[in-house]
């Protein structure tokens, strides 16, 4: 008969130190106390990224048996795979080059035509290529880690994209690694724009079902199904111009003013390990330009970024 | 007759540890047992002398860091389950195995009870039937374990 568990003997027969209801008076204090501090008030956040940067070795041993797993199967690539993907992957860079070609020349003509209007120029945004560690823990929330953190100057924030799309935004930044939170999660919201009419909206996330959901827009807005959402940039954070989700459900209520829409994202991170981290663009903001002043000011906004990594 | 030592107690609390830290994902990450907590609830039912509230208290602490939400709220509730644990560890050694199983099921549902109602508390949405899935899937691999006789404990079994 397999084994129960059986009662333990030790050397004495009560169990010594504090009763067990002591014991969970002083502890479900403390955890409440933790809580409380936690939620109300923001001094934890420290503790959490020493403590997070004490678990990392643990995190590299736990990932190694899939990195292991990874490169072996690397390893084990045929070679009439590899020539395969060679030439998939040339022909490709190459539809790419056309496309840059041609989008090399619509940045120069955009720009000069924003120099004649004197708009802000919008500089180019620097990305740094990050690798998944693995999603969160709690299948509910929608979040990834990734493996750059605020020694390789990430800050919170940052938006975050792969080659369909937008994936979400930097929320939590540790030392060797960073939380994403997805724009599908409850959390989060992110000003879209839609592509073929230019109608601007706000796309919040759904969570429990992986879908974006644009509220208050009037019943009779011209957003159909299959549409694409992009990013407007007015929030200074999303690139403009990111594809963000496509209209999968349009539902019209004759009860109800608003308009339901449900939007799919496009991005996909089921599918690959590798994401973009795209840096917080310097862009002068409308209420910094309204001031009238000389560009002075503007270029000490310029050089604070570095400080701002201090911070972190 | 002899004491469980504490090397296997830290090391296999240690190996749970692991697991829960592994990159799970997709439908593997909904069904994945609490190793961590399976684990304290082990020790707490067996050895009360070496994991008792504290260590699961620990354990919570640990599972809050890695799991990225509200500090605390693992840490509470994995208190509260080793309390219920401990308090009945001397009725349930009477028990047999089945019966056993049973009060630890009922143990990790409770305790993501009690994690699901500080969510939503802390303003979470309401999930589905599936949030309690890591339960079955924990009861399942605590009775694999109880009836593989895994040698957890090498001393106890020459015992």
């Amino acid at each position: 008969m397999p084994r129960a568990l059986e009662h333990q003997h030790h050397t004495g027969f009560f169990v010594r130190g504090p009763s067990p209801t002591a014991r969970l008076f002083f502890f479900a204090v403390l955890s409440l106390v933790l809580i409380a501090t936690d939620a109300r008030l923001n001094y934890l956040v420290e503790v959490r990224q020493g403590f997070i940067a004490l678990l990392h070795p643990l995190q590299i041993i736990a990932n190694a048996p899939l990195n292991i797993a990874e490169d072996i199967g690397e390893y084990l690539h045929t070679q009439t795979t590899v020539v395969e993907e060679n030439i998939q992957l040339r022909t490709q860079a190459l539809e790419h080059a056309a496309e840059l070609q041609r989008f090399k020349a619509l940045a120069v003509e955009n720009e000069r035509l924003r120099s004649l209007l004197g708009a802000a120029q919008l500089s180019s945004q620097p990305a740094r290529l990050a690798e998944i560690l693995h999603m969160s823990r709690d299948p509910f929330s929608h979040k990834v880690v990734v493996n750059l953190g605020s020694r390789q100057n990430i800050t919170p924030g940052q938006a975050v994209i792969d080659e369909a799309g937008v994936v979400g935004q930097v929320t939590r930044v540790f030392p060797f690694s960073s939380e994403v939170t997805l724009i599908t999660d409850k959390n989060l919201s992110i000003p879209v724009q839609v592509e073929r009419n230019g109608l601007r909206a706000i796309a919040f996330g759904q969570g429990r079902s992986a879908t974006v959901e644009l509220p208050s827009l009037p019943a009779n807005v011209d957003i159909r199904v299959g549409d694409t959402l992009i990013t407007s940039g007015i929030d200074g954070i999303y690139p403009a111009g990111l594809a963000v989700a496509e209209v999968i459900q349009v539902d019209t209520d004759a009860d109800s003013p608003f308009a339901h829409i449900i939007g799919k994202p496009l991005a996909g991170i089921e599918h690959h390990r590798q994401l973009l981290l795209v840096s917080i663009p310097q862009v002068d903001r409308p209420a910094d330009s309204n001031t009238l002043k000389t560009p002075a000011p503007a270029n000490n906004k310029k050089a604070t970024p570095p400080k701002r990594h201090v911070n972190n | 007759m002899s004491t469980t030592s504490f090397k296997p107690v830290f090391l296999s609390l240690l190996l749970a540890l692991l697991l829960q830290l592994l990159p799970w994902s997709g439908t593997l990450l909904m069904v994945r047992p609490e190793f961590l907590l399976l684990a304290v609830l082990y020790w707490t039912l067996r050895a009360p002398h070496l994991c008792n509230i504290g260590t699961a208290w620990f354990a919570g602490l640990i599972m809050d860091l890695i799991s990225g939400g509200l500090f605390g709220q693992f840490a509470l509730a994995y208190a509260l389950t080793s309390f219920f644990a401990v308090t009945y560890q001397r009725r349930l050694a009477l028990f047999n195995i089945w019966q056993q199983a049973g009060y630890v099921f009922l143990l990790l549902l409770f305790t993501q009870l009690i994690t699901l109602v500080l969510k939503l508390f802390a303003g979470g949405e309401l999930p589905g039937w599936e949030y309690f899935l890591p339960s079955v899937s924990g009861i399942l691999l605590w009775q694999f374990v109880i009836f593989s006789r895994l040698n957890i404990d090498s001393r106890s079994n020459k015992a």
